[in-house]
């Protein structure tokens, strides 16, 4: 074909030619859109470790600290962070990214939330050999922490910390009620058994003036099953759930361990319905002197009381078990990963974990034990003072429905909550539990 | 290359037939309406069919076991139930509401104009905003609501955590929300009744309120069918605003059917049996369509 030139008397627009020419335009845009929206999540250049995580306010502020520390750990490898809102959601997006093999090159995850993750292969095992080379090893982590890495033979998770559910408590009414040792710290001996820790409640209710101690769980999706599961760990109750049902569970420690909670909020010595933003104010204000909580709160209580104190949580029933979960790095699937980014993402993971010591200022107890054990760690306080929590901890159970931020733990949050405002005895709610437990247990895995 | 004014061939000539000027205007809206409506219909239904869950294993067929666990499901029932009861509690007053306000700028209150903007100005925000705003309006401590039954000493709701009372407060802050569109419909169909009729009522000796009832109200009839089919529809759909409000909550007390979808899916991560639920709710929507439809063409008659 030969090139003419324009020929002189070219037609003028026609209506035809004009959405001729606009349907064209609008298919080339869509396409364009379509193919762009394929592409760009992948785009990245070969040193950018791209993380997902949930971390915002102070958390976040943190984790920029680390990744800029852990910087001279990584030479040549820049870590790219893409913060998503914390909640259901967040699991939502990244189930969705793995499924399809587009998502970052590795995520912060529950450690909870493993067994509904691995199983169904949205996960990519760590080479523990690449990250034994960059320093990291398992006998680095605490024992209860890294058993519930493993998944069939190999290691889906990498934790970060502990975030255990604990007490916090402001010094001095705590001392006028002789609840603290010679060293000033919490006596959680004085919290043993069900009738003393009521006690203590009652102790520190006359040292404050006002109420003993705070727990704040209306309408929370998690905190009544946080208290609950701890509390029954210790009784040493069993807690199996066998696929297809039914839950093996002891009804009867339950149903102790859900009057025992009921007396705790007894509206008297202590408040009676309080939510979770309510406990806070509640203790920051000093209306309590003690209250049960996640170490996360650690920035806020210390800004209201700049020595205030923590403990582990006392051992009511017999069996030290402290409610925690556990931040953990994972490997989101790629179908066909490259070799030398792996290796990039291991190195870039074993640096963050030594930066650690940052990490710790938040309230978690890192999970990397070469950090909680240098001095400089020990001087943190209250964080040293509950760091003994981590070889106790106990996580949700192991199954695919339950972990943080999911409808298992509201499910259950829904019943204590009944029972904790007195609108159904302790005995009825174990066996609602119960009830559930065998609906959920009764749905095919999705694995 | 052909010039554009050479005779067309019988070949072009049945090509164009095929294509007649219609189905090619047709057409931009046909190719959407399959790729983002038929298709995603069927790849649905497909699913409901299978095991598919949000993992990276391949999906088994299993028959109907989706729709006969569905139907023995109580949270379903009960996520149904809820949506059933929004339509009915917020249906009346979205009507109702709409053809008084409608009624009272109609009759010429001073300043049309602001009412007109007024009414229907709050149907042209996003849900997000309407969800934040309410939010702040529901808060038990500092919310304007709460504060003004403190002062009148009435003392405080829970609104948003009581589950005796979300479902109102849902209802209350979709009223206010989306009775504009209502209102518009029945402004214009208020203009377009024939002034004679009134006029020739006047003549007879007819008041105010006895033109309103026996033709103002009477010639809306028609009107009135098309909105609260309208709304029944919009209703059934409801899930932004309780999920922005609520979240289902207190106690899942609030939670419409699509969101127990929403939560069974992509929370769940059980793909194929949401899909056979919205697929159950589908087929229910479908019977209340038809029940309606057929009601209305034996009272035509």
């Amino acid at each position: 074909m030969t090139v003419t030139p324009e020929p002189v008397g070219r037609p003028g627009p026609t209506r035809r030619r004009a959405l001729t020419g606009a349907l064209a335009a609008g298919a080339a845009v869509l396409g364009a859109g379509a193919l762009s929206g394929c592409g760009s999540a992948l785009a990245a250049d070969d040193r950018t470790v791209r993380l997902w995580d949930l971390f915002s306010g102070a958390d976040g502020g943190l984790l920029n600290d680390m990744v800029r520390r852990a910087g001279p750990d990584m030479p040549g490898t820049r870590i790219e962070r893409t913060v998503l809102e914390w909640g259901t959601p967040y699991y939502t997006k990244l189930a969705m990214a793995s499924a399809g093999g587009r998502g970052p090159d590795v995520a912060v995850s529950h450690m909870s939330r493993l067994a509904g993750y691995a199983p169904t292969g949205l996960l990519d095992p760590w080479d523990l050999d690449l990250l034994a080379e960059y320093g990291v090893r398992p006998g680095d982590f605490a024992d209860a922490v890294w058993s519930r890495t493993r998944f069939e033979g190999a290691t889906y998770a990498v934790p970060l910390d502990t975030h255990p559910f604990i007490v916090f408590y402001h010094p001095e009414p705590a001392a006028r009620a002789g609840l603290l040792t010679g060293d000033g710290v919490l006596d959680t001996e004085a919290f043993g058994s069900p009738d003393s820790f009521l006690a203590a409640g009652r102790e520190l209710a006359k040292a404050s003036g006002r109420q003993g101690i705070a727990f704040g769980y209306v309408t929370d999706t998690a905190q009544c099953w946080r208290l609950f599961y701890g509390l029954y760990r210790q009784t040493g109750g069993t807690f199996r759930l066998p696929e297809g049902g039914p839950a093996e569970v002891d009804a009867d420690r339950m149903t102790e361990v859900i009057a025992f909670m009921t007396k705790l909020v007894d509206g008297r010595v202590n408040p009676r319905r309080l939510d979770y933003a309510a406990a806070i104010a509640a203790f920051a204000n000093r209306q309590t002197a003690m209250i049960l909580s996640g170490e996360w709160e650690l920035g806020t209580f210390r800004a209201a009381d700049p020595k205030v104190g923590a403990a582990p949580f006392p051992t009511v029933f017999g069996t030290p078990a402290v409610y925690a979960d556990s931040h953990a790095f994972v490997l989101p699937r790629r179908p066909h990963p490259d070799a030398g980014h792996r290796r990039r993402t291991h190195r870039a993971v074993a640096a963050l974990l030594k930066a650690g010591q940052i990490w710790a200022t938040a309230g978690h107890i890192p999970a990397y034990r070469p950090v909680t054990a240098t001095a400089a760690y020990a001087k943190l306080r209250p964080q040293a003072d509950y760091a003994r929590a981590q070889s106790s901890v106990v996580l949700d159970p192991a199954v695919w429905f339950a972990g943080a931020g999911s409808d298992f733990q509201n499910a259950m949050c829904q019943v204590l909550q009944q029972a904790l405002l007195g609108d159904l005895a302790p005995d009825r709610a174990a066996r609602a539990m119960v009830r559930r437990l065998d609906t959920f247990l009764s749905k095919p895995s999705p694995a | 290359m052909s010039s554009p004014l050479a005779p067309a061939t019988p070949g072009s000539r049945s090509v164009r037939r095929l294509l007649s000027p219609g189905l090619l205007f047709a057409l931009p809206f046909l190719v959407l309406f399959a790729v983002f409506m038929l298709w995603p219909l069927g790849q649905g239904l497909w699913m409901s069919l299978t095991d598919t869950s949000l993992s990276a294993h391949t999906p088994d067929f299993i028959g109907l076991d989706n729709f006969s666990e569905a139907v023995r499901d109580a949270e379903m029932w009960r996520a149904l139930g809820h949506t059933v009861w929004f339509t009915a509690l917020s249906t009346v007053p979205l009507v109702a509401v709409a053809l008084g306000m409608a009624l009272l700028v109609h009759t010429g209150l001073p300043g049309q104009w602001v009412w007109r903007l007024a009414f229907f100005a709050p149907y042209l925000l996003p849900v997000g905003v309407v969800g934040l705003l309410w939010i702040w309006l529901y808060q038990p401590d500092l919310g304007l609501y709460n504060h003004l039954l403190d002062g009148v000493g009435l003392g405080r709701v829970a609104w948003l955590s009581d589950p005796s009372v979300a479902m109102s407060a849902i209802v209350l802050t979709t009223l206010w929300w989306t009775v504009g569109f209502n209102f518009l419909l029945y402004l214009a169909a208020l203009q377009s009744v024939p002034d004679h009729l009134y006029e020739a009522a006047a003549i007879d000796g007819a008041g105010a309120w006895r033109r309103l009832w026996s033709i103002t109200l009477p010639q809306l009839g028609r009107i009135t069918t098309v909105v609260t089919v309208l709304q029944i529809l919009a209703s059934l759909k409801v899930f932004d605003q309780v999920y922005l409000l609520t979240k289902g909550g207190p106690d899942n007390s609030t939670r419409p059917v699509v969101e127990y979808v929403y939560d069974v899916g992509f929370t769940g991560y059980r793909l194929g049996y949401a899909s056979a639920i919205s697929y159950v709710f589908f087929a229910l929507v479908v019977l209340a369509s038809a029940a309606q439809y057929a009601a209305l063409r034996r009272r035509e008659k």
